[in-house]
């Protein structure tokens, strides 16, 4: 009886310890998200290339945690900013952290005189922009979210034969990572990514308020003349949209350039006549410029409007 | 912080309001309603907005002193960011995930890594692909 009581349990531990194992490989493989390859919807199927590759996007290796200033520069200087690894270090990287966090990834990207978009889409959006040309700053989590290890890379082009994407990283240019562990490091930053463009250039997928928000993002650092094609480009692009010919009218006024300011508030008005905003401006540049039944008239509009401008165009009214 | 908020508030109140001032006064001379404004809503929660701003950014402007940044670098770092980024790193910097990469630290749970590697799950150890 005793003999067989110490026997048990040395029967039993191996298979405890089996099971044990067992156990926690099933609760990685559900909390970390199965590896299944991410799929395309039929339309975007149909039109994206088949491959694609982004051949003018230097390499920058990695020194030691500095891949946030290295894939800055890479992404840069494909938009026709040349700027040295070593002069983005200080401007974005955090020694007490040893890296570099996104919103100051953004920052930086503005004090280069490129506008900063965040990726739209997921990974067809990804796909999107690799094949309109823009290579994209992606922000990888390569190991489980316990133990996480953060990384910037450039997406650079991908492969849909070979189900591959190609990125710089690290100390390897043109790596190529399979779709789907690609997108199990990339979920885990719930798919972050940036394109950085020169004024005037455009994602291939952006909406209207997330391009006014980067675009007036840009203009309180560099300035209204510095964001006038951005301005011009989002307006162009949604046409049918009010706030991106507002925000082109500022940018014109500031420059000094009043005939285009007042075409552009029109154009806003035509488009939303409920955007009080527009028809003050509208109104208060006609009557700068002496044109007073035409400047009443906008005027009179905007204090017919409930809204934060009602009251300053009635003071104007009377 | 917070003592310094109670000192700073009233002070930057006091100059917002008086900054406001002459623009009312002299409104004919085409003072536009800017853009951003706009795109922000309301007016009386814009002061108020603009207050905890001011703040949120000296308070960045602290916490990337601490973490090592150069003093005279501080200040443009911190021009770059939109209100909403300097509001979001005021919360949360200590949390936020900074892109680094230090495979190192991590031979503690080398195996299982090595596994959820093979398993196309992770991408730690390069000779796994």
């Amino acid at each position: 009886m005793a003999i067989s009581l110490m026997q048990q349990p040395s029967r039993k531990i191996p298979d405890a310890r089996l099971a044990g194992v067992f156990a926690l490989m099933l609760l990685i493989i559900s909390l970390s998200g199965c590896a299944t390859t991410p799929s395309l919807s039929a339309e975007a199927s149909r039109t994206l290339a088949r491959d694609t590759l982004i051949e003018d996007v230097p390499f920058h290796g990695q020194r030691e945690y500095q891949c946030g200033p290295a894939s800055l520069a890479m992404a840069l200087a494909a938009s026709g900013v040349d700027v040295e690894v070593d002069t983005l270090i200080p401007q974005v990287f955090l020694p007490g952290k040893r890296g570099s966090v996104q919103p100051e990834m953004l920052a930086t990207v503005r004090r280069q005189g490129r506008i900063p978009f965040l990726l739209e889409g997921g990974f067809e959006g990804l796909l999107g922009e690799l094949a309109a040309g823009h290579p994209v700053i992606v922000m990888q989590n390569l190991s489980l979210p316990w133990w996480p290890v953060w990384h910037y890379a450039v997406a650079i082009g991908y492969d849909r034969r070979a189900q591959q994407m190609i990125l710089h990283s690290g100390m390897t240019p043109r790596q190529r990572t399979d779709f789907d562990r690609f997108d199990a490091t990339w979920s885990r930053s719930q798919r972050w990514g940036l394109v950085a463009l020169a004024p005037g250039e455009l994602p291939a997928r952006i909406d209207v308020s997330s391009g006014m928000q980067a675009i007036s993002n840009f203009e309180d650092v560099q300035g209204p003349e510095a964001a006038l094609p951005a301005w011009q480009a989002l307006a162009e692009r949604h046409d049918d949209a009010a706030m991106p010919y507002f925000a082109l009218g500022n940018a014109w006024h500031a420059t000094g350039a009043v005939d285009g300011a007042i075409d552009a508030f029109r154009a806003a008005t035509d488009r939303d006549p409920t955007l009080g905003a527009a028809w003050l401006n509208l109104g208060l540049l006609l009557q700068a410029q002496g044109r007073e039944s035409a400047a009443r008239q906008a005027i009179a509009r905007v204090a017919r409007l409930p809204g934060p401008w009602q009251e300053r165009a009635r003071r104007q009214l009377d | 912080m917070k003592r310094l908020s109670r000192l700073l508030s009233p002070l930057l109140i006091a100059a917002l309001v008086l900054g406001s001032l002459p623009a009312v006064a002299a409104s004919p001379q085409t003072d536009l309603v800017g853009t951003a404004e706009v795109l922000e809503a309301s007016t009386i929660q814009q002061d108020r907005e603009r207050i905890r701003e001011v703040l949120a950014r000296e308070d960045v402007q602290r916490q990337l002193k601490l973490q090592g940044v150069d003093a005279d670098e501080v200040k443009s770092r911190v021009a770059a960011l939109s209100d909403a980024e300097v509001s979001e790193m005021a919360d949360r910097l200590d949390q936020m995930p900074a892109g680094a990469s230090v495979v190192g630290a991590l031979f503690a749970v080398f195996v299982i890594l090595l596994v959820t590697d093979i398993l196309g799950l992770t991408d730690v150890y390069p000779f796994t692909r």
